[in-house]
């Protein structure tokens, strides 16, 4: 039998910490969907299809089908032409997919693939509110919903993009496109230096949420599951 | 000009927005566990329901947010204006959500 003084696993091996309280903002989002199950407008078998679909969702679709039309000219074309269909192969169905399952006005069926060029650059964004390419490219991040990008990024996009550390020479023309409920955009980068003769695979790894939506270029040495990489500080505190 | 609800205001006023939980308890991540949910919440009315549509919904969270809840960070804004929405819309009264707020806090602050 142990104790608290002479057990002897390793404590390094602490749990994450976590919000030990409930919010009256937690209460109010229970709250409200209940109200729309209890009101018979949605049933929760709806709201949980729609809360796994946006956890499982990742940008992979989207890398991949930039992958694929790297390595394949025909459908790179496929990509411009008809998006939808291009989709398809990366196991996206804009029109029937989950959890949609019908269209409507108001699905995002209108998808465009925006292909870079060596000296033009596309990025998305949206004015009007946050349309985002969900069903392949995943939960939008925070910033984009922003007024600070969703206003600068169409008035100023070189400084914004150099903002995330994206800097473009001055040859290099910029293309903000605007999404809308229907059109949903998505960037196809250049393919980078370096990637000679990789697979599909390996191509997939390096095309990031960040490079699909405009404000990251792909490099061979960044994953997109790679562990963030922090600067060992100059001058350290208390050396 | 947008008119406010004194349950929502009251919220607002008193709930505590999860950037401050998150500094306090020391956690990382950025979105609060109920962000996705809630995100849920909007595409389940927008879609089959059609209840709400979402550029609709946005278009009304942002002059809400302008007028109302701009003191309040995002995503704990977007939930008012929804919950603000549904309400001048008639889908659930203030009534409804106030009694059904007790019956949450109570079942989710149960020992």
């Amino acid at each position: 039998m142990s104790n608290s003084d002479d057990h002897d696993h390793d404590h390094d091996h602490n749990a994450a910490p976590m919000v030990e309280e409930i919010s009256d903002f937690e209460v109010l989002e229970v709250a409200v969907r209940e109200l729309c199950i209890e009101k018979g407008i949605f049933t929760q078998d709806d709201h949980n299809q729609w809360t796994e679909y946006m956890h499982t969702l990742g940008p992979l679709p989207a890398g991949r089908l930039v992958a694929k039309a790297w390595l394949d000219d025909d459908y790179k074309q496929l990509c411009i032409d008809d998006p939808v269909k291009a989709s398809l192969a990366v196991g996206v169905d804009w029109v029937n997919s989950m959890p949609s399952k019908f269209g409507t006005p108001s699905d995002y069926c209108n998808p465009r693939i925006l292909v870079d060029e060596p000296k033009v650059k596309h990025v998305v964004v949206c004015t009007l509110c946050s349309c985002y390419p969900r069903p392949i490219l995943g939960q939008s991040p925070e910033w984009y919903r922003t007024p600070n990008y969703r206003r600068r990024m169409v008035r100023w996009p070189r400084q914004v993009l150099s903002e995330f550390g994206l800097q473009l020479p001055e040859d290099v023309e910029i293309r903000v496109a605007d999404s809308n409920q229907k059109t949903r955009y998505v960037v196809m980068p250049t393919r980078p230096e370096g990637t000679d003769g990789w697979s599909e695979d390996q191509l997939a790894e390096i095309v990031t949420r960040d490079c699909l939506i405009g404000v990251a270029m792909p490099r061979a040495d960044r994953k997109v599951d790679d562990k963030r990489h922090v600067h060992k500080a100059i001058h350290p505190y208390g050396h | 000009m947008s008119k406010s609800i004194p349950l929502l205001d009251k919220i607002g006023e008193e709930g505590r927005v999860w950037n401050d939980l998150r500094e306090e308890y020391g956690v990382e991540n950025p979105d609060p566990p109920w962000r996705v949910t809630l995100e849920s919440t909007c595409e389940a009315l927008n879609e089959g329901a059609c209840v709400l549509p979402s550029l609709a919904r946005r278009d009304e969270e942002d002059d809400l947010v302008d007028e109302l809840y701009s003191h309040i960070p995002h995503p704990e804004r977007q939930l008012l204006a929804l919950a603000h929405s549904m309400i001048i819309r008639g889908i659930m009264t203030e009534e409804d959500l106030a009694q059904h707020l007790k019956v949450v806090e109570k079942r989710l602050n149960a020992a």
